[in-house]
């Protein structure tokens, strides 16, 4: 008996995640999901370094036999990869940096200031963040045309300046959140030693918010690195797009091309090679922030 | 959505003059710094909202001089909802029902995983940086590469031949959207990176001395999810199915949104509103129910 409760315990556990086979079950399930979302992945790189003879022969599925880089090259000339690159990167960063400062001040207005008609003002805040953008999208490609800014950067950043743009509305929220957490003694002693709004804002809240702003920051250059929808609503005629854009622009391309009489054997690598220089930037930014993002996430209370 | 905002009580301003400077001090900083928040709701959300509404009963000519517009009436309203029914029904209600589908499925499976990560075990770590990967994929056009290598699907879900057995117990309007999400279980899977960010954040705000006062009383982990973790991470569940609403709604790949072009104003903007307002519904049905059981939940909690 006393050694069958003991097998139980081993196996079951005292608690759920104590027991082995709950530990193996665990393991289990998280591998599986790992492996779901590794894969494609996976299968992005070694698809893109694989030459003709790989491509061509079915027991090279998963390890290529050599290493080719001419798929990768094709996709750096067609997406024009320097320039875009440099488009993608400077518009995601200012819009980040830009989205982190508006956003901050308008979430601490929303947490800790009084304003007039605040009660409005927050639902107005909802409002933008469950409207769907198409259903202002054709009036501000109007309004932007009005005002010259069409085929320029203009219509995706300056809206950031004003704490909206892409998810403006949720880094306000994210903020408020965060902000509203924080114990109010040291705004109080700071009001006390005769400081103002301002520069309780910029000396005492700012410089503790790290982790809302890492993660506001990783979000918004994200979203904003990935969106294609608005660069392609605003600067359907430029020649300078981002990424994003550049992409739908060379799967167009290569569309075109297949039905004209196939140029190219293999079009599979080449969309995988531009597929990895997309996501690649965004890789490595991760893989240097996200000690600070994953903690940043827990310590925002990112939520209500 | 519960924390009020602080508002001086009642005669604070009042009491004496040299009061009441302070207190509108606060008022002017507190303007000061919304101004810049309300000026752009104003451009470029109430504004463009106010005009779609305007063209949907408009229709609109561009002009070299500007823009002509004569009304119309309902007649866009009209011919998407009942005379042109391919525009809404033949891409929309798929959609939606396949949303239905898909918004339980993020929901329970983000849950999961954001508890299970939350646990002490060897690896964690590196675990956490994979899930987050869809944050960084799902968001753009990768997501749309990843669907056309046939990533979404589960072979062992066409090896069963799951699509037969639907087409044989459901009504063919619900069998091929509840095949297409089955056919695309990955993909729901890649939807789910915020949601089990927000779960993970969430499951921080139960306090681990609950968890022992349970485990002292001899309760078993089963009762203990059931008891503790889940009435605990309701608003969460509220706040990802809205989120995970507003998500789906606005993705680019969602059939609508390639809908609203600039080939006729007045139409795409009537069919935006309509869109708008079964997000609205949708979120309005995600209220209610959470309304209820908060409600339900309540005597037990205080």
């Amino acid at each position: 008996m006393g050694k069958l409760s003991w097998l139980k315990n081993k196996l079951i556990g005292r608690e759920a995640d104590k027991g082995l086979l709950f530990r193996a079950l665990l393991y289990l399930l998280l591998v599986d999901v790992a492996f779901i979302y590794l894969k494609p992945v996976i299968y992005m790189i070694t698809t893109m370094v694989k030459d003709a003879s790989d491509l061509l022969d079915p027991a090279v599925i998963w390890v290529p036999t050599g290493i080719y880089g001419g798929h990768l090259a094709e996709a750096v000339k067609m997406l024009d990869y320097a320039k875009s690159f440099g488009v993608s990167l400077s518009v995601s960063t200012l819009s980040a940096v830009i989205q982190v400062i508006s956003c901050s001040i308008a979430g601490y207005a929303f947490a800790r200031l009084d304003f007039p008609l605040k009660k409005l003002w927050f639902a107005a805040l909802l409002f933008t963040f469950i409207m769907p953008a198409q259903v202002t999208i054709l009036p501000s490609i109007l309004l932007f045309k009005e005002l010259g800014w069409i085929n320029t950067f203009w219509p995706i950043l300056v809206p950031t300046l004003f704490g909206h743009g892409l998810k403006g509305a949720l880094f306000v929220l994210i903020f408020r959140q965060f902000f509203s957490t924080l114990p109010k003694e040291m705004e109080e002693a700071a009001r006390i030693d005769g400081a103002g709004a301002l520069r309780i804002f910029f000396k005492v809240m700012l410089p503790i918010s790290r982790s809302a702003i890492v993660v506001v920051f990783l979000f918004s250059f994200v979203w904003a690195w990935n969106d294609a929808y608005f660069p392609s609503m605003y600067m359907f005629g430029a020649s300078d797009v981002p990424l994003s854009v550049g992409l739908s622009k060379l799967n167009a391309q290569l569309a075109m091309e297949a039905q004209e009489g196939g140029l190219r054997a293999f079009l599979e690598p080449i969309k995988m090679g531009a597929s990895f220089l997309i996501i690649l930037p965004l890789l490595v930014l991760y893989a240097f922030t996200q000690r600070w993002f994953v903690e940043g996430v827990e310590r925002t209370g990112l939520v209500e | 959505m519960s924390l009020l905002p602080l508002k001086p009580g009642p005669g604070t301003g009042k009491r004496l003059g040299r009061r009441k400077s302070p207190a509108a001090r606060r008022k002017l900083e507190g303007s000061l710094f919304i101004a810049p928040w309300v000026i752009g709701f104003l451009t470029f959300v109430a504004f463009p909202l106010a005009y779609s509404l305007y063209m949907s009963f408009h229709q609109v000519r561009i002009t070299v001089t500007g823009v002509n517009t004569s009304y119309v009436g309902t007649q866009y309203f009209r011919e998407i909802l009942f005379a042109d029914g391919g525009l809404l029904y033949d891409d929309l209600f798929p959609f939606l029902k396949e949303a239905l589908v898909m918004i339980p499925i993020i929901i329970v499976f983000s849950l999961m995983i954001a508890i299970l990560l939350n646990l002490k075990f060897w690896g964690r770590a590196a675990f956490r940086v994979i899930f987050f990967l869809p944050v960084i994929f799902a968001s753009g056009q990768i997501i749309g590469e990843f669907i056309a290598q046939g990533e979404g699907s589960l072979s062992i879900i066409t090896s069963l031949q799951m699509d037969a057995v639907l087409a044989n117990y459901l009504p063919p309007s619900w069998a091929g959207p509840i095949g297409n999400v089955i056919g695309s279980f990955v993909l729901v899977l890649w939807y789910s990176g915020v949601q089990i960010l927000i779960f993970l954040a969430g499951r921080q705000t139960i306090s681990p001395s609950v968890y022992e006062a349970a485990r002292i009383d001899g309760a078993d982990p089963w009762s203990t999810f059931w008891k503790i973790t889940l009435p605990g991470m309701v608003p969460f569940i509220f706040l990802n199915v809205i989120y995970t609403i507003v998500d789906l709604f606005t993705y680019p790949t969602n059939p609508i949104i390639g809908k609203v072009t600039t080939e006729n104003y007045g139409l795409s903007s009537a069919l935006a509103w309509i869109y708008f307002i079964l997000v609205l519904l949708f979120i309005a049905i995600a209220l209610a129910i959470y309304a209820r059981v908060n409600r339900s939940l309540s005597p037990r909690k205080q």
